[in-house]
């Protein structure tokens, strides 16, 4: 198990209190805790790529944080409309 | 030897950002606050997590996505937290209409 692999697994451990916040907090607060997740996902994504010598994976992460941007503003635009 | 070190204190550094962060957003009181914790997740630690890459790989392809998902990010998490913040603050004023009608917020409509 490389220190790449230990890192991905200790990120993933900051998902439990964000996704605490995510299902118990409100609205917006969640829409937070959601766009934390996804900034988490991706670095585990890069970080096990790296981990399992998969160059091909890297795209997984890539496309996960070209998609945050435009999830991010979806909610945004939408909740700022709707209540 | 000295590689080693550096990618595990790298690495280190990343996920000791990532959890302080991740607590920070579950202690803070309102998403204003939460949202302050949110950009060392999307600025600092993908910075570090990339050198980590670099330094463990050296200049290869591999790095090169690394650097360009690091670069996705940096690029994207500020307009995201500007939108993020514009959204609460609308939604605090009572709505889409009313923040285009008062951008004031001093409760009179035009």
């Amino acid at each position: 198990m490389t220190a790449f692999v230990v890192a991905a697994i200790a990120m993933l451990a900051a998902l439990i209190p964000l996704g605490v916040v995510l299902c118990r907090a409100r609205v917006m607060s969640a829409v937070v805790a959601y766009e934390a997740i996804s900034s988490v996902a991706v670095l585990v994504l890069m970080l096990l790529a790296e981990a399992f010598g998969r160059p091909g994976e890297f795209e997984l992460a890539t496309v996960l944080a070209a998609l945050l941007l435009s999830s991010g503003l979806v909610f945004a635009r939408f909740l700022e409309r709707w209540r | 030897m000295a590689r080693a070190v550096a990618v595990d204190v790298l690495l280190g550094l990343a996920v000791v950002v990532v959890l302080a962060c991740s607590a920070g957003v579950l202690l803070m009181r309102d998403a204003y606050q939460k949202l302050h914790y949110v950009t060392p997740v999307s600025m600092v630690a993908p910075v570090l997590a990339g050198l980590a890459v670099l330094v463990q790989s050296g200049w290869t392809a591999a790095s090169g996505q690394a650097w360009l998902v690091v670069a996705i990010m940096l690029i994207t998490s500020p307009f995201l937290a500007h939108a993020t913040v514009r959204a609460i603050w609308i939604r605090e004023q009572g709505g889409a209409e009313r923040a285009t009608a008062d951008p004031a917020g001093n409760g009179e409509r035009r």
